[in-house]
C-alpha cells in the first residue's frame, strides 16, 4: 500500500497554489512600495499610532508617497486620528481605493468597515464559540487584504501601525518577509522598556528584521508656565541609547489633535513635539540613504 | 490530508464540495480507477479554519477579488462597506463575480440550529431584529441558556426569559 509521501501532493484543491496566490497578490502590489515600516511596541498606550500618524504626516509633507495600514484590527484608531473616518472605500478592479487625507496620505483601517462607532470586530461563523481557533488567523488574512489588496499606486513609505503584543511582528514578516525594518516606540519607563526589549529581540535575532531605532514617546513634559522640561517617567535602564531616533515630549494638544483627526505636526509645526518626530523622519530617511 | 483507495492503492481525488450545513462541510473524493467515493466531513471548527484561510475546497478558477475575506466575512460591516465601480465584467457576465465565488465555497444555508437546538420562526424572526454587531453573541447565549435550561426549542418566551441575562435588547 502506497505511503502518504507517494501520493500526488494534492487531491484537487491546489491548495498550494492558493497559497501561494495569496502570497504573490501581496508582493505584486508592494513592488511598488519603496520602503515598509512596521511601527511597533510590544507594549500596550505608548503612543504607536500617535507616532505612526505624525510620523507619516511629517514624509508626506516632506514630499514623498505615504501609505498607512491600521494593522490593529480590532482596536483601529488611524482613521480617526487622521480625519478620514467618514470616507466610503472605493472598489475598482485594481483593488480597493485607500481613504485618502487632505495632505495626500492615504490610509487603510478595519475602522473604515465597520457599521457603527460601538461595532466591535464579528466574523461570520455558524458559531462564536472557539473563536479563539480561527479568530487570530482570519485576522492575519484581514491583514493580508488590508496590504496586498488595497490599491496604494506608487509609494515611497508604506507604515504599518502594528497593535500590542511582541507576538504580531512574526506575522507580519509571514506576509512581508522583506520588510525593510521596524521602528520600535516606547516610553521611559522601565516597565515599557522590559516588553519593548523582548519585541526588539523577536525583531532583531529572531526574524532578521532591521531596528531603524527606537522613539521615545512622553519623553518629558514642557511646563506651560516655565518652560522647564519636567519628567513623566523615569526609567534607569538605558539600553536604547545608542538607537534612539529621537525624544518626543508630551504634548496635552497632540491628543486633541488625534480626537479631532488633524495630524498634530501639521497643526503645530514648529513645537518642540513636532522637530522631534521630524527628526526622527529624517533618521528614517538617514537609515536607508534617501 | 490526502486519501487512498486501499483496493487500487490509488491517490483518490476531489470531486465535489457541499455547501455548509450547520456550519460543516462534506466533500467527495473519487479514486480514479474504480469511482469508488467516500466523503470526508469537516466539522465546524475545521469548516471555519478553512474559510479564515480564504482556501477554496476543490479550488477556484475565478480570480481573488480585492478584500474577499473581509467583505464576506465581516458580520459588522457598513450595509455599503464599499462602493463598486469596478467596471470589467466578470466570467458570469454579473459586476461583481465576488459573491458567487464565496457563497458558492462556504455560504451556509441552513438554519441556526446548533448543537440540537432549534429556533421557532418567531424566535428566529426576533433574533434578526437585534443588531448585527451583538447577534452572535446574543444568539449563543440564549442557545446556551436555552440548553441550561433544559429547552430543546428556542421560543419567544425562552427569549424573554434569557433577556435578563444580556445587555442587548430582542
Amino acid at each position: 500500500m502506497k505511503t502518504y509521501k507517494e501520493l500526488p501532493k494534492d487531491a484537487g484543491s491546489n491548495i498550494i497554489g492558493q497559497v501561494t496566490a495569496q502570497a504573490n497578490r501581496i508582493s505584486t502590489r508592494l513592488a511598488s512600495v519603496k520602503y515598509t515600516i512596521a511601527i511597533m511596541s510590544g507594549k500596550g498606550g505608548v503612543g504607536k499610532s500617535a507616532v505612526t500618524v505624525n510620523l507619516a504626516t511629517v514624509l508626506t509633507l516632506s514630499g514623498f508617497a505615504v501609505g498607512v495600514v491600521d494593522a490593529d484590527i480590532n482596536g483601529p484608531t488611524i482613521a480617526k486620528m487622521m480625519g478620514v473616518r467618514n470616507t466610503s472605500l472605493e472598489y475598482v478592479e485594481s483593488g480597493v481605493k485607500p481613504a485618502t487625507t487632505s495632505l495626500g496620505t492615504r490610509v487603510i483601517s478595519m475602522d473604515l468597515l465597520l457599521s457603527d462607532d460601538d461595532a466591535p470586530v464579528v466574523w461570520n461563523a455558524h458559531t462564536q464559540k472557539d473563536a479563539f481557533t480561527w479568530r487570530p488567523t482570519m485576522e492575519v488574512g484581514a491583514l493580508r487584504e488590508f496590504i496586498g489588496d488595497t490599491d496604494w499606486g506608487e509609494l515611497d513609505f508604506l507604515l504599518l501601525d502594528l497593535p500590542p503584543g511582541s507576538d504580531r511582528l512574526p506575522n507580519v514578516v509571514e506576509l512581508i518577509p522583506n520588510l525593510s525594518g521596524v521602528v520600535v516606540v516606547t516610553i521611559p519607563s522601565d516597565v515599557s522598556h522590559l516588553i519593548v526589549k523582548k519585541s526588539i529581540t523577536m525583531a532583531r535575532d529572531i526574524l532578521k528584521v532591521p531596528i531603524i531605532g527606537v522613539v521615545e514617546n512622553m519623553a518629558f513634559y514642557v511646563c506651560q508656565h516655565c518652560g522647564e522640561h519636567e519628567q513623566l517617567f523615569s526609567a534607569d535602564d538605558t539600553s536604547f541609547q545608542q538607537i534612539t531616533l529621537g525624544k518626543i515630549p508630551f504634548d496635552p494638544k497632540l491628543s486633541l489633535c488625534n480626537d479631532n483627526g488633524t495630524p498634530y505636526v501639521h497643526e503645530y509645526p514648529k513645537s518642540l513635539a513636532s522637530k522631534s518626530i521630524s527628526e526622527v523622519s529624517q533618521k528614517i530617511q538617514d537609515f536607508f540613504n534617501i | 490530508m490526502k486519501f487512498l483507495c486501499i483496493d487500487c492503492d490509488t491517490a483518490m481525488k476531489f470531486k465535489d464540495v457541499t455547501r455548509p450545513e450547520q456550519g460543516s462541510v462534506t466533500a467527495v473524493f473519487e479514486c480514479p480507477e474504480c469511482f469508488t467515493e467516500i466523503a470526508m466531513f469537516l466539522n465546524p471548527s475545521e469548516t471555519q479554519m478553512l474559510k479564515s484561510l480564504d482556501l477554496k475546497l476543490g479550488g477556484s478558477n475565478a480570480a481573488a477579488q480585492p478584500m474577499q475575506l473581509i467583505r464576506s466575512q465581516l458580520e459588522t460591516s457598513k450595509p455599503d462597506m464599499m462602493t463598486d465601480t469596478d467596471t470589467s465584467e466578470s466570467a458570469e457576465g454579473g459586476k461583481c463575480p465576488f459573491t458567487s465565488v464565496i457563497s458558492d465555497a462556504f455560504e451556509d444555508q441552513s438554519e441556526p440550529e446548533p448543537d440540537g437546538v432549534k429556533w421557532t420562526p418567531e424566535a428566529l424572526e426576533r433574533l434578526d431584529r437585534i443588531p448585527s454587531f451583538v447577534r452572535p453573541m446574543a444568539k449563543m447565549g440564549i442557545e446556551g441558556f436555552a440548553k441550561d435550561n433544559g429547552h430543546t426549542e428556542i421560543t419567544a418566551e425562552i427569549m424573554d426569559a434569557a433577556r435578563g441575562n444580556f445587555p442587548a435588547q430582542f
